[in-house]
């Protein structure tokens, strides 16, 4: 009702008038309102209803008889005023008095017999409050609004105030009382026992409904169940946990414990829906954490390693679920587990070091990948594939993967062992076991520990020249595997980094179509005889800049008949290609000569022997003579002694030649007599064995080429961000190229300050105002 | 739920003049007086409802008005539109309807405040406004039959007070 309606009301009211004695009316009221607190279910009739309905209204409306219109008054309400007020100011004393009757006799009950008073007074009186709050609204919608209107404090429609009361003149006596029968019932709950589980939930209705926002009373709050339910709910639940936690772990094992804490967290969850307000979740949940989790969290994590030790994933996995509820609970674990990566990391190379030089390179490999595999599946299934706990493997494999006992006995020792195993993988073997899936998973597993390796410049150096080998001497497994793995590196390192491996690829595509056109030239060229006495050959022309092959150490002279042959080849090439130069990598090329002067055992066969070309030409000087001395070897073929002295060891080995004297050592003086009795079964004889010490000797090459080619590295970077730049400080050109290279490798700082006085030597760069750098074009 | 084949529910009331008046409850309950009474009581008796405070004539006038507006959507609880509050628009089937003597006009504006029926309510007032718009105070007093009771020198401080809504 709004002031215009009043004074419309005001200025026209009919000369009805009502005059009935106030004192008389309330008491007429005050036994309806008895009648509706306390007989309710006697039921009311409709006269009694709108008895006591017009009787509000009437008493509002009769100032306009008593008081009639009195402009003198400025403030034109004072009779309206003042009988609303006293209406409302009699029910006020009647609630009180009322209200006080209720908590005389709630002082008779307790515990759960207390509640279900509570409750069912609660309910009545509510009930009640609403009737009234009908049954008043004629002073709701005119006396208390305008009461509030104006601003008024304490004053409420009368719902509210039914409310209000309560809360002042019931409440506030008995609420404790009341909390401590809900706590007993809880604490109950929680030692297993069933309760009734609605008392608490009306106890919890009736608090929220009494909390009322005292700037807006149609507004409510949750102040009143925060302060009296909530705070000690929680209370209690701290001291019960508390307690409850403290006894279980004296009697008990940490993981016992943990599963008790685990259930205890699910149990207060699912508490939450059955009977107290959603609100409650997160401070329930956080108060229980406290008790649980973090006023225990140093013995958890003492736990921690123990657990790891002995690989209990199950336990590992609830410790991270309970420690991952408080904040910053996992750090110190994170900490924990990456230092026990690392030492079992580092075990495990131990235990595998323990074979010396004969080290396989797959057993190293597996050993590094026995020791992530293990832990990445820990992390995925205990710890949720966190993303810091995977952080923490890596760090810990990082570290095992490049520092470890291998290492320490020769630098750059992890890439080199893992591009061997690779090239075991990749290469032919016996045991054709290795599908194409069960490659493909391999190779998955070298970028596994690839992913970790520092030098990946010395893995790629190793690697290509390992993969040149299976190309030139065609034992590569399958050219497919080979793509996938280039795939994956070039996936890993990007482009540059594969570059030169899939040249190498190219070429050998290349070398084949060259092959062909070489075949239809000759036959087009020569006749049949012509082409029949020559050597039947094929050949890989290879890229200089691509190829990580060296040209031959030795001086050689090719037998005329090989002689022959390539220059025939040379003539097509040059034809072809014009102004380029072929070189001839003779320690790369073999062969295969018919031994006619021999027959396989039971067959009518000569044997073949496959030969390097080295060996081809020495064997060939036996065409003209069966003796031929060591001399004459050297003279015939001009190899130097640490070529031709082995070349002869497999021969004699192999029973192919006797030396005369026997057993003599290779040298001037020794003559050699081809055997005719040499004994074999296999059609197909390999002399063409692999010399150690020129392995060793590659090794060795490949660990000086990587310090040339870092160099060349650093500089490369330095010149392309000073390309850039144009200008820059010292110590930040320095820290951009570590930036720049560290996915190859870990510069030294010392080396890039080397290469930048080479830089400036060279007059790349100059030096400018200060510690500044500038780039010369 | 209830199908249009199904009779209407109605309730009887009983005026200040005894009188019973049949009508549907959903009329009846434009008045939130009797909606809230039917609620709580859970008007299923067919116990007649006393308005002590209402006479037939005017009852009749009230329902006629509660009929016409049966179906409108119940006022918001408190603040109405503004716009209704400050215009002295009334619908015409409302002007219509309100074009009674001075008596009736009176009398609906009274029972609509104790029945508790706010758009007839506002309705009235609306009309009463209407009737004083542009008039003198003394053309109001006698319009109304209003009798002057100032002194000169109260009728002269009020002047003065007012004098910021004066038309000028």
């Amino acid at each position: 009702m709004d002031a215009f309606h009043v004074l419309m009301l005001k200025l026209f009211v009919h000369p009805r008038a009502y005059f009935v004695l106030i004192s008389c009316r309330w008491a007429y009221l005050e036994a309806g309102v008895e009648k509706i607190m306390t007989d309710l279910r006697g039921g009311m009739d409709m006269k009694t209803y709108m008895g006591l309905y017009t009787a509000i209204h009437n008493f509002c409306t009769a100032q306009k008889a008593v008081a009639g219109t009195n402009f003198s008054n400025h403030n034109n309400r004072g009779g309206a005023h003042l009988l609303g007020e006293d209406l409302y100011q009699h029910l006020i004393e009647y609630l009180k008095n009322h209200l006080a009757g209720v908590q005389t006799r709630s002082k008779e009950h307790v515990d759960e017999a207390l509640l279900t008073f509570y409750i069912k007074e609660w309910n009545r009186y509510t009930t009640a409050g609403q009737y009234n709050n009908h049954l008043f609204r004629y002073l709701n919608r005119h006396w208390v609004k305008r009461e509030m209107d104006e601003g008024k404090k304490n004053i409420y429609d009368i719902y509210t105030l039914h409310l209000v009361r309560w809360k002042e003149d019931m409440f506030i006596g008995t609420q404790e009382s009341v909390m401590r029968s809900v706590l007993k019932l809880v604490e109950k709950q929680r030692n297993g026992e069933t309760i009734e589980q609605s008392h608490i939930k009306s106890v919890v209705d009736s608090f929220v409904s009494l909390g009322l926002d005292e700037s807006d009373s149609s507004k409510s709050t949750l102040d009143v169940y925060k302060e009296y339910f909530e705070r000690p709910f929680l209370k209690a639940t701290s001291e019960y946990y508390d307690n409850e936690s403290k006894q279980f772990l004296a009697e008990n094992s940490v993981v016992e414990y943990m599963k008790k804490a685990e259930a205890r967290l699910d149990e207060e969850k699912e508490r939450v829906p059955l009977y107290l307000l959603s609100e409650i979740m997160s401070p329930l949940m956080r108060t229980c954490e406290e008790s649980l989790i973090t006023k225990h969290s140093s013995a958890l994590r003492e736990e921690f390693q123990v657990l790891l030790d002995h690989d209990k994933q199950e336990d590992l996995g609830r410790m991270y679920k309970l420690l991952a509820r408080i904040p910053e609970g996992l750090d110190p674990l994170r900490n924990r587990f990456e230092t026990h990566v690392r030492k079992a990391g580092l075990a495990a190379v131990e235990k595998v070091a323990q074979e010396g030089d004969n080290l396989e390179p797959k057993v190293y490999v597996e050993a590094l990948l026995g020791v992530h595999t293990q832990y990445q599946d820990l992390v995925n299934r205990a710890f949720n594939g966190e993303s810091e706990f995977v952080r923490s493997l890596d760090n810990a494999c990082r570290e095992f993967v490049n520092r470890n006992k291998i290492c320490k006995s020769g630098s750059n020792k992890s890439p080199e062992l893992l591009a061997k195993y690779t090239d075991q993988l990749l290469k032919k073997s016996s045991s054709k076991m290795t599908e194409e899936d069960d490659m493909e998973k391999l190779l998955t597993q070298i970028m596994t520990v690839f992913k970790y390796i520092e030098d990946k410049d010395v893995f790629q150096k190793f690697y290509s020249r390992m993969l040149a080998k299976r190309l030139v001497q065609t034992t590569s497994a399958s050219d497919d595997a080979e793509t996938s793995m280039i795939s994956k590196l070039k996936e890993a390192c990007g482009f540059e980094y594969t570059n030169k491996l899939q040249r190498m690829f190219q070429d050998m595509q290349i070398s084949k179509d060259l092959n062909t056109a070489y075949r239809d030239w000759l036959s087009t060229t020569y006749d049949e005889k012509e082409i029949k006495n020559n050597v039947d050959a094929t050949y890989h022309i290879l890229g200089t800049g691509f190829w990580p092959l060296n040209p031959p150490t030795t001086p050689f002279t090719p037998p005329q008949l090989i002689v022959k042959t390539y220059e025939r080849f040379a003539t097509f090439y040059n034809a072809k290609h014009q102004g380029r130069k072929l070189t001839w990598l003779w320690q790369l090329c073999k062969g295969e000569m018919k031994a006619n002067y021999l027959k396989v055992l039971n067959s009518k066969v000569a044997p073949t022997f496959q030969v390097s070309t080295y060996q081809m030409a020495i064997l060939l000087l036996f065409n003209d003579n069966d003796t031929v001395t060591y001399d004459e070897m050297v003279e015939g073929t001009k190899l130097g002694k640490e070529t031709l002295d082995p070349s002869i060891s497999v021969f004699i080995k192999a029973k192919v030649l006797t030396a005369q004297p026997e057993n003599a050592k290779p040298e001037s003086g020794v003559s050699y007599k081809l055997n005719h009795g040499f004994k074999t079964k296999k059609i197909k004889t390999n002399l063409n064995i692999g010399i150690k010490s020129e392995q060793k000797q590659e090794v060795e090459d490949t660990h000086k080429t990587i310090e040339e080619d870092r160099k060349l590295l650093v500089q490369s970077a330095i010149v392309r961000i000073m390309k850039s730049r144009k200008k820059m400080r010292h110590q930040q050109l320095v820290s951009e190229t570590i930036q720049q290279i560290k996915n190859r490798f870990m510069p030294r700082v010392g080396d890039i300050k080397k290469c930048i006085d080479i830089l400036l030597e060279k007059e790349y760069l100059e030096r400018l105002e200060g510690d500044e750098l500038g780039y010369l074009a | 739920m209830a199908t249009s084949t199904e009779a209407p529910k109605t309730v009887t009331l009983t005026t200040s003049d005894n009188a019973d008046i049949q009508v549907e409850r959903e009329v009846a309950e434009r008045s939130i007086l009797i909606k809230n009474l039917l609620e709580d009581l859970g008007g299923d008796s067919n116990e007649a409802i006393p308005i002590p405070n209402v006479n037939e004539a005017v009852m009749k006038k009230v329902l006629e008005w509660c009929e016409q507006h049966r179906k409108d959507p119940p006022a918001s609880q408190d603040d109405d539109s503004d716009s209704r509050k400050k215009s002295t628009d009334i619908d015409e089937w409302d002007q219509k309807f309100m074009q009674v003597d001075q008596e009736m006009l009176f009398e609906i504006i009274l029972a609509a405040n104790y029945l508790d029926i706010k758009a007839l309510l506002d309705v009235g007032c609306k009309t009463v406004a209407n009737m004083i718009k542009g008039k003198s105070p003394d053309e109001i007093r006698k319009t109304f039959n209003i009798q002057n009771d100032f002194t000169p020198e109260e009728e002269d401080q009020i002047r003065r007070e007012n004098e910021w809504a004066e038309d000028r």
